[in-house]
């Protein structure tokens, strides 16, 4: 074709604004040009109002250290279609990685950003360090996991269990990194149930020390991040067994390198070697050989060991000193559940983006092919998702400022909603993932593109901290525990915000309208309805085996399912309403607007849970519709795709080079340099 | 060959050389400050020059001395009486509206930077492909000088060096040299002067779009400069971690513990520098910086044109009128900051500029839309 009659008619084409007309001969120029959503794509709202709302709060510090990450030559920066992407060089070997992820902390540490992290105190500085995690684990979880190790399981446990010396002796040389700590609780043949571990320390109060052994290779400590390679010191946990007692399990502080990095006598460390993701953590295995350590050395806030060797505690009993033992956990999984979130916003920015540019397959021979987020089937597939995730943002918001505002009042309902809110986060995490990872086709296998690469690197968030069947299983419990009280003391439901129970049980409208569908009321009622019965079912399903004869641990363990669908029903709830609360301070307006769209989706997104028809909740009637409300939803999110996903805030270097100029980034001119 | 010269417009001279176009600023006496009528003007050369299909290629160079010192702020600050801030409001708009098409050009620019280039001036050259620095370039973005910030997407094309090396450019306003400029990137290109004419026919000899074969061109002409020994260019460790710091009172600090070590004269300079500016100025401009390293070049003008305003309106603060007068009018180079000092100005009073401007006619600034044309790879990538 005559390229000024081509160009004449690009330009026509352009000018009335109108889809490139057919043509009979495709050229490779018509179809694959690269053509950024930015300029065809508006927004709505104002995106950056969106992202305050979001990221919540240290919006300024967050883009500082970003900055910081994006100037260094460490974090791994590279060029694709002209712009720079930062993100590990996942084919190092292991031990390469792990050295980067140590260089990384070093550089950052020089440049001030830990300062504060455990000699400050109060909300704003707690808050300030979630923030920083977020971003570091926007760019990766290894850094986020080897500084969340030393800061807030080292560093925490000193602060929660340790008193004044040991505050005085070890937090400011732990912010300096004069001293890398790790912690040593999970052994081989112990992980959630850290009540069972092996490991013995025993006293001499000939010496006023104590004495750590493993008595047992089922005792080694095992998964201790930071211990194969780099950890000087760390949390001991262990059965203090004083004059033949058995007072339970306690920690304390042992060393385990020198400052040169030489292991210490009576110490054996070993790796645990490659793993399918974190390998940038150099997570190890500890033995101890009769070690022993000063008495000093027993971080003793909760229970301490007199001179001559008397055992002494504040709380009498032993269960309420273990769970005083696992309150740095509860810091740790607020991290998890924040930080899932911020993945799956990188995967949904990556694929809604990938989404606004790639197109496939034409609805008419010689007409256009049509972009990935015009077919219904793929907006379906994401805008639920994307729904999930604004709805979680609001979830992990809430779940930060209930932990930094915690007292001793509130340490229960912050277990209950971190276990909940970790273990409902980092599940749809990994299901966001692989549909990201799908939606992206063949690119998405690719490590430069992330997404598919998140999933083996977030896969341990199920585990660790708690395995979340197990956490769900104890939001259960602690439901059931509220249940009881309420009934044995003829009280009022109080607190986790089941004061809905106190009031008449919602009725659903035998026929929901799109109106009913959309309003939060309808959708709360609707929530708190599946929330209330299966409460109720639970209850009735452990006192039928309680009446049975069977053991309360018997009777739980044996109505596993029910408690799955509470735990589940709970933490869906919980969220919702932090989504509300979070609307509800915004005037009215076009961010408003589009929230409370992403709200029902979210809502109606629950109730296509299957429990809703397992349960008999929605009628089969009412399921369809539903059904029918998030198709239609969906497609009026579309034109806000690009706007949703921009307000998340994450700078295009920590996306990947499919969720920009994928042509440049993959012509043979890139392949040249 | 043929070339034609538009007497009309003086102030902005054009030459047509086959499918290449020479604008020349012509105001060589100001330094070729920028007035609304050159803006003007150079918003309709880019835009015809862009439908043009003969077009291939713009150079850009100016008359004189100075490739061109930036707006005409002093002419602007003349015009503007305190109740018609929008006038001058106005004219930051189409500034920005020319620098947003020459940053999103379908089409390469080469700009000759033969002597001074400082601020609007750097905003009319850096955003576009091609820039060719010589032995006597200077530039700098000296705002903070002024009580005003740099603006004209600094806060996209200073975040984009080495490091933290434009916040040290911004904050400081310090001079750099044609050799520096292309160490750090602001310059593609050093061509010494005496091959400027050789280098200009070859260009409108070329008869390309294509950056890759005008880049060749350039480089047969170019030479590789060294830095001088005294170059802060050399001092980059120090730059960055000083300038990496988190506000600007912490960056003096930085720079004062450095200085203890070193006993350096160009650190207590520099030190010097930023107690001598306007405190509201280095503050707005270091959050502006922070920003404008994650944002596109269009939000980059969008929250730019914000500050501006704000700075015009002179609600929050007063310091433009108090640098113009002290630089520019009375030249008595003492003026009186207010807020006088750093720690006077809080996060929330930061905040405030970069929030959209309470008035009724006013409204955030209006990229031109981009859509119609086929950009080129490095175009998309900036936005």
């Amino acid at each position: 074709m005559d390229r000024a009659f081509q160009r004449t008619r690009i330009l026509t084409n352009h000018l009335l604004l109108s889809t490139p007309a057919q043509t009979a001969c495709l050229t490779s120029n018509d179809c694959f040009n690269y053509s950024p959503p930015e300029l065809s794509e508006n927004y709505a709202f104002d995106v950056n109002e969106m992202r305050k709302l979001m990221d919540g709060h240290d919006v300024e510090e967050r883009d500082r250290l970003f900055g910081l990450i994006i100037q260094s030559r460490l974090f791994n920066p590279r060029v694709r279609g002209g712009k720079v992407f930062v993100s590990p060089d996942y084919n190092q070997s292991m031990e390469q990685q792990r050295e980067m992820t140590w260089k990384r902390i070093e550089y950052l540490l020089e440049r001030g950003v830990f300062k504060g992290w455990m000699t400050g105190e109060g909300e704003d500085v707690e808050m300030k360090r979630f923030a920083c995690f977020e971003v570091l684990g926007l760019f990766d979880h290894s850094i986020s996991i080897k500084l969340g190790v030393h800061f807030f399981l080292w560093g925490g446990a000193i602060q929660f269990f340790g008193t004044k010396h040991h505050h005085d002796k070890w937090l400011r040389d732990t912010e300096n990194y004069k001293v890398k700590g790790c912690f040593s609780m999970t052994e081989l043949g112990h992980g959630s149930n850290v009540r069972g571990i092996e490991t013995v320390t025993t006293y001499d109060s000939k010496t006023g020390e104590f004495v750590i052994n493993t008595p047992c290779e089922s005792a080694q400590k095992y998964w201790i991040g930071g211990a194969a390679k780099h950890a000087t010191h760390t949390i001991v946990f262990s059965q203090l067994n004083i004059n033949g007692n058995n007072e339970g399990v306690h920690a304390l502080i042992a060393q385990i390198r020198d400052a040169d990095g030489n292991v210490c006598p009576n110490i054996r460390i070993a790796d645990c070697g490659h793993k399918i993701g974190l390998n940038g953590v150099d997570n190890g295995r500890i033995w101890f050989d009769n070690v022993r350590v000063p008495r000093e050395n027993l971080l003793n806030s909760v229970a301490d060991v007199s001179p001559d060797g008397k055992y002494l505690s504040s709380i009498k009993d032993p269960d309420q000193r273990f769970a005083a033992f696992l309150s740095p956990l509860t810091a740790g999984r607020v991290n998890i559940a924040v930080n899932a979130v911020y993945q799956s916003k990188v995967g949904l920015s990556i694929a809604i983006r990938y989404a606004l540019t790639r197109r496939a397959f034409s609805l008419k021979p010689n007409e256009p092919e049509v972009l990935l987020l015009d077919y219904p089937s793929h907006q379906r597939r994401l805008l639920p998702l994307l729904a999930k995730i604004y709805a979680m943002s609001f979830g992990a918001n809430y779940l930060k400022m209930l932990y930094v505002k915690r007292t001793p009042q509130s340490n229960k309902t912050i277990h209950v909603v971190s276990s909940s809110f970790k273990a409902t986060i980092t599940w749809s995490n990994m299901q966001i993932l692989q549909e990201c990872r799908e939606a992206c086709g063949g690119q998405g296998l690719k490590t430069e593109n992330r997404v598919g690469h998140l999933k083996a690197e977030h896969d341990v968030q199920s585990t660790f901290e708690g395995d979340n069947n197990i956490l769900m299983q104890q939001v259960s419990k602690a439901l059931f525990a509220e249940y009881m009280a309420a009934q044995k003391r003829n009280k009022v439901f109080k607190g986790l915000g089941l004061e809905h129970m106190n009031k008449p049980c919602p009725v659903i409208p035998s026929q929901l309208t799109s109106t009913t569908l959309r309003c939060s009321q309808f959708q709360m009622d609707a929530l708190c309805l599946r929330e209330r019965e299966l409460l109720n079912r639970f209850v009735a399903d452990v006192s039928q085996y309680l009446a049975k004869g069977e053991s309360k641990e018997q009777a739980f363990n044996m109505s596993y399912q029910v408690a799955e669908d509470l735990g589940k029903a709970f933490s869906d709830r919980a969220i919702f309403q932090t989504f509300v609360e979070a609307e509800a301070t915004l005037a009215s307006g076009s961010l408003k607007d589009v929230l409370g769209m992403v709200r029902s989706l979210y809502a109606l997104n629950c109730l296509e849970d299957i429990t809703y028809l397992r349960y008999g909740f929605l009628s089969v009637d009412n399921g369809v519709a539903v059904s029918r409300e998030i198709t239609k939803l969906c497609t009026e999110l579309r034109p806000h795709a690009l706007g949703l996903v921009s307000s998340f805030g994450i700078p295009d270097s920590f996306l990947s080079p499919i969720a920009f100029n994928w042509v440049d980034a993959n012509s043979w001119s890139s392949v040249q340099h | 060959m043929a070339s034609s010269v538009s007497s009309q417009q003086d102030k902005v001279l054009v030459e047509a050389n086959s499918s290449a176009r020479i604008i020349t600023l012509n105001r060589p006496k100001q330094l070729n400050a920028q007035s609304f009528q050159m803006i003007y003007r150079l918003l309709e050369l880019f835009l015809v020059y862009e439908e043009d299909p003969i077009v291939k290629l713009v150079i850009l160079k100016g008359k004189g001395r100075a490739f061109s010192v930036g707006g005409d702020v002093a002419a602007l600050v003349r015009d503007m009486r305190a109740d018609d801030w929008r006038v001058g409001a106005n004219f930051f708009s189409q500034v920005f509206k020319l620098i947003y098409l020459i940053a999103t050009y379908s089409k390469p620019q080469v700009s000759i930077l033969n002597g001074i280039v400082m601020g609007g001036g750097a905003g009319i050259s850096v955003h576009g492909r091609f820039r060719v620095a010589t032995e006597n370039t200077t530039f700098a973005m000296p705002e903070v000088d002024l009580g005003l910030f740099p603006d004209v997407a600094a806060s996209y094309f200073l975040s984009r060096l080495p490091g933290f090396f434009g916040e040290y450019v911004g904050l400081t306003g310090s001079r750099l040299d044609g050799a520096e400029m292309l160490a750090c990137g602001l310059a593609t290109h050093f061509v010494p002067s005496a091959k400027l004419p050789m280098l200009e026919a070859a260009l409108c000899n070329a008869d390309s779009s294509d950056p890759v074969i005008i880049s060749s061109i350039i480089d047969q002409y170019s030479e590789k400069p060294s830095l001088k020994e005294q170059s802060v260019y050399n001092r980059l460790d120090v730059i960055d971690g000083c300038f990496s710091q988190r506000t600007v009172e912490e960056i003096i600090s930085a720079l004062e513990r450095e200085d203890v070590h070193h006993m350096d004269s160009w650190i207590s300079a520099t030190i010097q520098k930023l107690k001598k500016s306007s405190p509201t100025s280095l503050k707005i401009f270091l959050r502006s910086i922070r920003e404008g390293r994650l944002q596109g070049v269009g939000q980059c003008l969008v929250r730019e044109y914000r500050m501006v305003s704000h700075v015009l309106k002179g609600e929050l603060s007063k310091d433009f009128f108090e640098g113009c007068r002290a630089i520019l009018l009375d030249k008595d180079k003492n003026p009186n900051w207010e807020p006088s000092k750093l720690e006077m100005i809080d996060e929330g009073r930061v905040e405030c500029y970069f929030s959209k401007v309470k008035h009724e006619e006013w409204e955030d600034l209006k990229l031109p839309i981009r859509v119609k044309f086929e950009l080129p790879p490095y175009v998309i990538a900036k936005l």
